[in-house]
C-alpha cells in the first residue's frame, strides 16, 4: 500500500509498504530515517518514541497505514537551524548517553514531558519515563538532564 | 492482508460486515505485538482511529457515553471527575506512550484476564455497546467476558462504546505488579460502592480466566452496611468488616501460578487490596457528605 | 605546538560521538544507507528441544515473490570447523535446545522473510529431552577449568575439622536463575562481500577478534575480513566474541550476491546469544564466637548446553575476598539441553558474590558482629590463595566510606523491628571485586598533515565511553589537548586489540595508545616539526611482565530495602557503591559505568529472572513484557563514588576496569537489607514479592 505523511515537516509518499508493517519499519528502512529504535517490539522500551500528531507513541504498534496523512517527529528533527534543543544539551553534557540505544526514544519523551510539565518533580520524570527502559546508565544521569533541560527551558 | 480505514461509523460497520475476519486496530498495543512476533497475521486490518464516534465522549441521559477509542491519557484527563474509578485503572496503564494510544475497546477486545479496565468496568456495572450492520445491542460487563481472552462481540460486531453512569459514591482501584511501572498485574481489584441504590460492586483481575465480579463479597458487604445502618450513619467501616470483606473477595479467585507470581500470592494480595480499596473508600464516603 | 600540563586524564570531557547520538545520526551496525540494495534473513528457530532435522519443505516457500534463499542444514555453505561450537550454524542436523536455528530464508523484504520463515515447514525426530539443573543432578561433572582458565576445585587446609571445630556455622544453599544480558540493541549484523573480500558491519565487542573468527570460518586470509563496529548499543558479554546472526549474514550475502542484514527480534536474545547460567551454590562458613572465619567453603553447580562446554567461575571471588584457616571451592557443570550460557556483566563474580555475601550476612547474624564490622575482621594481608601481594586493596576503605556516608552507625540490628507506616524498613550491605585484567594491544599514533594527531585502535564503544578516555589517554600521552587529537575505533583494520569486555578495555586499550603517544610525542619531539611520522606499538610484551601482584579491584554496597508488610512490594529507595577502582579516567562517564551496573544489580535482585518450562526446555518469559529489568521509576536515590587508589602496578595508567564491578554484591546487598527489613532471608533469587509472604511480622 502507498502510504503519505508528513515527517519532520516534510511530506513523504512511500510505496509498498506492507499492511502490517510497523511506522517504525517504515521509518527505519524505507525513509531513511533510523534514529528510532527497534529494540523490543512490543512497547515495553520506548526506544522507538515519536510524536503522532503531537502525541507520543511507539512507533513500533502503530502501523503505517495508520500514520497516513498525519505528522510525525522523530529524534533527527529535535535539533533545527540555531542547534541542539536544551533537552539533547543536557543528555549530552550530563552524560545520559551512553551505548545511545534508548537515547532517540528518551529524548522524544522527555522532550513532550518538559513541553506539557514545565518543572516537573523527580517522580513525576521516573512516573514519564517508565516506559523508556535503559540497561546502561541506572537511569540516574538522565534524571540529571531532565532537570538541568528542565531548569534551562524555564530561565529562558 | 486488507487495510481498511473506515471515517465513518457506518463504513467501519459495513467494513466489518464485509471482512468478518478483519481486526480491529487502535493502539496497536495487542494487535501490532501479535503481528511483530509473527504470532498472527490476520487477513485485514481494520483501523479505527479515524471515527470520530469512536474516538470521542459525552453526555447521554445523564451517563457517560466513552467511544470505545478514547485513550487512556484522555480518560485520566478528562474523566477523572466522572470515571474515577476507570481513572485510577487508566494511570496505571503500561507507560505514558502506551496511554497515549491505548484505549479501553481494546482491553475489551482482548478481554485479557490482566486488563487493566475490566475491574474498574465491572465495578462501575458498566455497559459494553456493540455494533453492527444489523443494529445496537448493549452487554452488561459482567456478562461481557466469557473466557480466556473471549469475549461476547460477534465477529460482525464492532465494540463502539462503553456506557456508564457517573458514581453516586467512591471507588477504588488497586494493583500489585513485581514492578513499581510499566507493570502487568499480578493481580488487581475495583471497587465501586454505590450509596444511591445501597449497593457494593467488584471487578477483579488477573485472579481467574476472566476478570469477574467478587458476588458473594459483594452482596455481604452491603448487607452488613445495611444492617449496622453505616449508610446513614457514615459511621467508622470495622477493621473486621474490612477485613472479612477481604476474605470474601479473596474467595472469588480462581488464579494460577506463573512467572509474575504464585496463586496463593495472588489470593493473598487480592484480600489485601480489597480491605484497603473499602477502607479507603469509606473513608471518601464518610469525608464526602452530601455527595 | 604548546605543551600541555593540564592532564585530560582526571577530566570529564563530554563524550565525543554524543552529538551524534542525540540527534539521531549514528549509524549502528546495520544502519548503512550506501550499501544499495540489501536483503533480509530471518531465522527459523527449532521447535523441539532436542533430536534431529530429519527434513525441511524448503521448495514450499523458495518460489514465493520475493524470496531469495532457503537455507537448511542441507544446502548452507559449508564452514571450517570454529573455535565455537555455537558459529557451527546449519552444519548438521542435530538439534540441540529449542530455539536453536535450523534454518533460513532471505529475502528481498524483512515481511516476506519472516512469513516464509513462519511457513516453513520442518520435519523433525525427536527424542527426550532433559533441561532443568537440580541439585543431584546425575549429568553434573566436574569440569577441567571454569572460564577462562582458572581451577575448578581448590583446597587450603583441613575445611572439615575447621567447621567441626567452629563456634558458628553457616551452612545455606543459594539460588540464581538463569539471567539475560538484553542490552538494548539487539544483535545486529550486515554483511557486504566485494569478490573474496567480505565486510561486516555488526554490533559486537571486538572487531579484531570477529575478524580472526571469521576467517577461519570462511577460509579466507584475515586480512580478506574487514569488520566495523561504530557504534554498539550495548553488550554485557552477549556480543562479546562472534554470534551467529553475523555468521548467516556473511553465508548469506554470499549465496544471494548482495548485502544481507540480520537483525535478531528481541525473543531470539532470550536463546542464541548466551545469557548467565543458573547456579545452585551451598556456603559453609566456619568462625570462632568474634566472627573470625576458620573455615569456607564455596560449591557451585550450574548448567551448560551439549553444544559447548561454558563452565562460569562462580566461586572464584571466594578464593581472594577473606582470610580463613582453611578454604575449599569447588564447580560442578551438567550439560542440558539448554540453549548454551556465555558471559554475562561479571561471570561469576556476580552470581557467586550473591552466595558469598549472603552468607557473610548470615554470619554476622549468628555472631552478633556488625556486617560491616566483620568484614573488616576477616580482611585478608595477601591474596589468601596465591599468597601475593594485592597490586592495591581498599576493601576496608571502602566499607569505612560507605557506612559514613549511608550513616551505618546508628544501625541497629535487629531484623524487622522498623516500620514507617506499612513499610517494613531495612538497610544491608555486601562487599564487591572484580579482576583487573588486562590484555595485549596494539594501537598506531600519526601526526596529521593539517595539524592535530589521530589514534587507531581496534577498541568498541559499547556505551562505556572508550572513544572519549582513550581520546584523554591520547592526548595526555602526546602532551596536547583533548581537541588536538582524534582517536579512530570500531574497525579490524587497526590490528590487534583486546576485547571490550572483562573490564579491560581502558586498561589494555590505554596502555597501547599511552604507549603510541608516547613514541610519537618522542619522535616529533626528536625529528621536530610537523611532518608524516606514524608509529605502531604492541603491548604484548609489557602486559606478559606483569605479574607479581593480584590484582583486583574492590568495593562496597550499602541497600535500603522498604517491603509493604502486607503485600510484600519490595522497594528500595537508598543504593550506595563505594569502590576502589584505581584513577579514574573520566569521572563522569565513569560514575554511569559504576551506577549502570549497581542498577543491573538491583534489577537482578528484584526483577530478573529466565523461567524455563521445564516440558519445552526453553525460556517462556522472553520479551520484555514478561522478562522484567529495572526502569526509572525502580530506581531512587543511587550513588556511586570511589576512593583514592594509586596503584603502580596493574598498569601503566593505574586504571582498573569499571564496568562490572557495580553488578557485583548489590544483589547480596539489597537480600541483606530485605532480611533486615523484615526477618526473612530470601537465598533464591530473585527477591519476589510472594516469596516474602508468611514471613513477615504482624
Amino acid at each position: 500500500m502507498r502510504i503519505t505523511t508528513t515527517v519532520n515537516g516534510q511530506q513523504r509518499v512511500v510505496d509498498d509498504v506492507w499492511e502490517g508493517e510497523s511506522l517504525l519499519y517504515v521509518l527505519r528502512e524505507r525513509m531513511g530515517l533510523p534514529g528510532s529504535k527497534n529494540a523490543c517490539e512490543q512497547g515495553e522500551c520506548g526506544s522507538c518514541t515519536v510524536y503522532l500528531d503531537g502525541v507520543t507513541a511507539c512507533a513500533c504498534l502503530v502501523a503505517g497505514g495508520q500514520a497516513e496523512g498525519r505528522e510525525v517527529v522523530t529524534v533527527e528533527a529535535l535539533a533545527d537551524a540555531d542547534g541542539l534543543h536544551p533537552v539533547q544539551e543536557a543528555f549530552l553534557e550530563c552524560g545520559a548517553v551512553q551505548c545511545g540505544f534508548c537515547t532517540p526514544g528518551l529524548l522524544v519523551q522527555t522532550h513532550d514531558l518538559l513541553a506539557r510539565t514545565g518543572r516537573p518533580s523527580d517522580p513525576e520524570i521516573r512516573e514519564a519515563l517508565a516506559g523508556n527502559l535503559c540497561r546502561c546508565t541506572g537511569y540516574e544521569k538522565i534524571l540529571d538532564a531532565v532537570r538541568l533541560a528542565s531548569e534551562r527551558m524555564a530561565s529562558r | 492482508m486488507d487495510f481498511l480505514q473506515p471515517s465513518t461509523m457506518a463504513e467501519a460497520l459495513a467494513a466489518k460486515a464485509e471482512h468478518p475476519g478483519a481486526v480491529p486496530i487502535a493502539g496497536g498495543t495487542d494487535v501490532m505485538v501479535e503481528m511483530n512476533f509473527d504470532k498472527h497475521r490476520p487477513p485485514a486490518l481494520l483501523d479505527v482511529t479515524r471515527v470520530s464516534e469512536l474516538t470521542e465522549w459525552g453526555m447521554d441521559d445523564g451517563r457517560v457515553r466513552l467511544g470505545a477509542g478514547v485513550s487512556y491519557t484522555r480518560i485520566i484527563d478528562e474523566l477523572g471527575d466522572r470515571l474515577p474509578g476507570l481513572a485510577m485503572a487508566s494511570r496505571t496503564v503500561g507507560s505514558p506512550q502506551i496511554r497515549n494510544r491505548g484505549t479501553v475497546g481494546g482491553n475489551l477486545g482482548a478481554a485479557s484476564p490482566a486488563g487493566d479496565a475490566h475491574p474498574a468496568l465491572l465495578a462501575a456495572d458498566a455497559e459494553i455497546e456493540l455494533q453492527s450492520t444489523a443494529g445496537t445491542r448493549v452487554v452488561k460487563a459482567h456478562e461481557f467476558y466469557l473466557g480466556v481472552k473471549r469475549n461476547a462481540a460477534r465477529r460482525d460486531e464492532l465494540i463502539t462504546a462503553i456506557v456508564l453512569t457517573p458514581p453516586s459514591g467512591p471507588q477504588q482501584f488497586c494493583k500489585i505488579g513485581t514492578r513499581n511501572a510499566m507493570v502487568i498485574s499480578v493481580a488487581a481489584f475495583g471497587l465501586a460502592l454505590h450509596p444511591d441504590r445501597r449497593v457494593v460492586r467488584t471487578g477483579i483481575g488477573s485472579v481467574a480466566p476472566t476478570p469477574r465480579r467478587a458476588y458473594a463479597a459483594e452482596e455481604f458487604l452491603a448487607a452488613e452496611l445495611e444492617s449496622a445502618g453505616l449508610w446513614e450513619s457514615r459511621a467508622e467501616l470495622p477493621t473486621a468488616l474490612a477485613r472479612e470483606f477481604g476474605e470474601k473477595v479473596k474467595a472469588a479467585g480462581a488464579p494460577i501460578d506463573d512467572v509474575r507470581g504464585t496463586a496463593a500470592y495472588r489470593l493473598h494480595s487480592l484480600a489485601v487490596m480489597a480491605r484497603r480499596a473499602v477502607t479507603w473508600a469509606w473513608t471518601d464516603y464518610r469525608t464526602a457528605r452530601g455527595t | 605546538m604548546t605543551a600541555i600540563t593540564t592532564r585530560a586524564v582526571g577530566s570529564s570531557p563530554t563524550r565525543i560521538e554524543g552529538t551524534a547520538k542525540v540527534t539521531g545520526a549514528a549509524r549502528y551496525s546495520t544502519e548503512q544507507d550506501h550499501l544499495g540494495d540489501v536483503a533480509y534473513l530471518w531465522p527459523v528457530p527449532a521447535t523441539i528441544a532436542k533430536g534431529r532435522v530429519e527434513a525441511v519443505d524448503s521448495d514450499a516457500v523458495a518460489g514465493l515473490p520475493g524470496v531469495l534463499a532457503v537455507l537448511t542444514p542441507d544446502n548452507a555453505p559449508r564452514l571450517e570447523t570454529p573455535d565455537d561450537a555455537e558459529l557451527a550454524v546449519l552444519q548438521d542436523h542435530e538439534v540441540s535446545y529449542r530455539g536453536q536455528f535450523v534454518a533460513a530464508v532471505v529475502a528481498t523484504s524483512l515481511e516476506t522473510a519472516r512469513e516464509a520463515a513462519a511457513s516453513l515447514h520442518i520435519t523433525y525426530a525427536e527424542v527426550p529431552h532433559d533441561s532443568e539443573l537440580t541439585e543431584n543432578h546425575p549429568k553434573l561433572s566436574k569440569p577441567e577449568k571454569v572460564n577462562p582458565a582458572f581451577p575448578t576445585d581448590t583446597e587450603d587446609g583441613d575445611v572439615d575439622a575447621a567447621l567441626a571445630a567452629a563456634a558458628v556455622t553457616v551452612d545455606a544453599t543459594y539460588r540464581t536463575p538463569p539471567v539475560h544480558n538484553n542490552p538494548m540493541e539487539p544483535h545486529a549484523s550486515l554483511a557486504v562481500w566485494l569478490g573474496h573480500e567480505l565486510t561486516l558491519y555488526d554490533s559486537l565487542q571486538g572487531a579484531f577478534a570477529a575478524q580472526q573468527a571469521l576467517a577461519k570460518l570462511f577460509a579466507l586470509p584475515p586480512a580478506s575480513v574487514h569488520v566495523i563496529n561504530e557504534h554498539v548499543g550495548g553488550g554485557f558479554g552477549s556480543k562479546g566474541t562472534v554470534r551467529l546472526g553475523a555468521v548467516l549474514a556473511a553465508m548469506a550475502a554470499r549465496e544471494v550476491g548482495r548485502p544481507v542484514k540480520v537483525v535478531l527480534g528481541r525473543q531470539h536474545m532470550f536463546t542464541v546469544v548466551g545469557y548467565r547460567t543458573p547456579t545452585i551454590q551451598r556456603v559453609r562458613l566456619g568462625a570462632d564466637a568474634d566472627g573470625q572465619l576458620t573455615a569456607i567453603e564455596h560449591a557451585a553447580i550450574e548448567q551448560t548446553s551439549t553444544v559447548l562446554e561454558f563452565a562460569e567461575q562462580t566461586t572464584v571471588a571466594t578464593r581472594i575476598m577473606y582470610a580463613a584457616g582453611s578454604r575449599r571451592t569447588s564447580h560442578r557443570l551438567a550439560a542440558l539441553d539448554v540453549p548454551t550460557p556465555r558471559w554475562m556483566r561479571a561471570p561469576g563474580e556476580c552470581p557467586g558474590m550473591f552466595a558469598l555475601e549472603s552468607a557473610m550476612d548470615e554470619l554476622a547474624v549468628a555472631t552478633g558482629v556488625d556486617p560491616v564490622e566483620i568484614r573488616i575482621r576477616n580482611e585478608p594481608d595477601v591474596e589468601p590463595e596465591s599468597g601475593k601481594p594485592f597490586s592495591s586493596r581498599n576493601l576496608v576503605a571502602c566499607l569505612r566510606e560507605g557506612a559514613e556516608r549511608f550513616g551505618w552507625a546508628a544501625r541497629d540490628p535487629r531484623p524487622g523491628v522498623r516500620r514507617d507506616g506499612r513499610w517494613l524498613v531495612g538497610t544491608g550491605v555486601a562487599a564487591s571485586t572484580y579482576p583487573s585484567y588486562v590484555g595485549p594491544s596494539t594501537a598506531s599514533a600519526a601526526a596529521e598533515p593539517g595539524g592535530g594527531f589521530v589514534v587507531r585502535i581496534s577498541a568498541a564503544d559499547i556505551g562505556t565511553g572508550a572513544r572519549t578516555v582513550l581520546t584523554q589517554i591520547a592526548a595526555d600521552a602526546l602532551r596536547v589537548r583533548v581537541e588536538e587529537v582524534r582517536v579512530e575505533i570500531g574497525d579490524s583494520s587497526f590490528g590487534q586489540a583486546a576485547l571490550a569486555g572483562g573490564s579491560m578495555g581502558t586498561a589494555s586499550w590505554g596502555w597501547a595508545v599511552t604507549r603510541a603517544g608516547e613514541r610519537l610525542r618522542a619522535a616529533l619531539d626528536e625529528h621536530g616539526g610537523d611532518g608524516r611520522l606514524e608509529v605502531h606499538v604492541d603491548t604484548a610484551e609489557e602486559v606478559k611482565a606483569r605479574t607479581g601482584f593480584a590484582y583486583h579491584a574492590f568495593g562496597a554496597q550499602y541497600a535500603e530495602a522498604r517491603v509493604d508488610l502486607d503485600t510484600g512490594e519490595v522497594r528500595v529507595p537508598r543504593l550506595l557503591g563505594v569502590f576502589g577502582v584505581g584513577r579514574i579516567v573520566n569521572p563522569r562517564t565513569a560514575r554511569s559505568q559504576l551506577i549502570g551496573g549497581m542498577t543491573m544489580g538491583l534489577s537482578m535482585a528484584l526483577h530478573e529472572e529466565g523461567v524455563l518450562d521445564p516440558a519445552f526446555g526453553d525460556y517462556v518469559n522472553h520479551d520484555f513484557a514478561g522478562y522484567h529489568v529495572a526502569a526509572a521509576a525502580d530506581v531512587a536515590d543511587i550513588d556511586a563514588v570511589w576512593v583514592d587508589e594509586q596503584d603502580e602496578h596493574v598498569n601503566p595508567l593505574g586504571v582498573k576496569g569499571i564496568g562490572e564491578i557495580g553488578i557485583v554484591g548489590t544483589a547480596a546487598a539489597v537480600a541483606n537489607a530485605v532480611f533486615h527489613a523484615t526477618g526473612v532471608r530470601v537465598r533464591d533469587l530473585p527477591i519476589r514479592l510472594d516469596k516474602l509472604l508468611g514471613g513477615l511480622p504482624g
